[in-house]
């Protein structure tokens, strides 16, 4: 985990890692959410639809954007403030993803950030796009 | 300075959520609905950005309403 403080960032400090979300993941989220659309559980009605498989929760794989901050960009002093997020694209349980983000504006009077961020899939196509604010819990 | 007023109009009707929200000289976060302190720090990056100013935290706790924003503006403007 990084550790960065307000001192350590520079316009264009970027991060990113992989990740990969299993069919039990999406079930644990639809538990915690309490959505059980079936285009994301039932494998029958997403084949029905035109999908494969299941599609996952845009906001699973949003969640990715909790970890660029809360692990990488600042890491462990993170305070998330919010995030404007567009779906470009479904992905589904197996999918190589990965998710970067580069510091593109620093608020000097509240110590605060924005992340311009991208999740892509491994054929390099835009699963979502994200603008994170970000401030500092101490 | 009326022209400063009405670039913020749009900026606080979108960070604010009130399509509708007509802002004076004399508006602060006391009188204004939902302008609490995640919306204030929203307020001010998005000002900063639209006139491409930065802004201290000194200046900024000085500062009691609208009016006093524009004239803080107005000076970083060299207007």
């Amino acid at each position: 985990m990084n550790d960065y403080r307000w001192e350590d960032l520079t316009l264009g400090l970027e991060h990113g890692f992989d990740a990969v979300f299993t069919p039990e993941m999406a079930a644990a989220f639809a538990l915690i959410s309490g959505d059980t659309n079936p285009l994301h559980t039932d494998p029958a009605y997403a084949l029905a639809a035109g999908y494969a498989s299941p599609v996952l929760f845009g906001l699973l794989t949003s969640s990715l954007y909790s970890r660029l901050a809360g692990v990488y960009l600042p890491g462990k002093y993170a305070l998330l403030h919010g995030i404007d997020i567009d779906f470009n694209l479904p992905c589904f349980a197996g999918d190589l993803l990965h998710c970067e983000g580069k510091i593109v504006f620093l608020n000097e009077a509240y110590r605060r950030f924005e992340i311009k961020a991208t999740v892509r899939n491994h054929q390099q196509q835009r699963i979502s796009k994200a603008l994170i604010r970000v401030g500092f819990h101490v | 300075m009326d022209n400063i007023l009405e670039d913020l109009q749009p900026i606080f009707r979108d960070i604010l959520d009130q399509p509708d929200l007509v802002v004076t000289r004399q508006s602060n976060a006391h009188n204004v609905d939902d302008w609490d302190s995640l919306a204030h720090i929203n307020l001010v990056t998005a000002i900063e950005k639209h006139y491409k100013i930065k802004f201290a935290l000194g200046e900024l706790r000085e500062l009691e309403n609208v009016g006093d924003m524009i004239d803080l503006i107005q000076k970083k403007l060299g207007r």
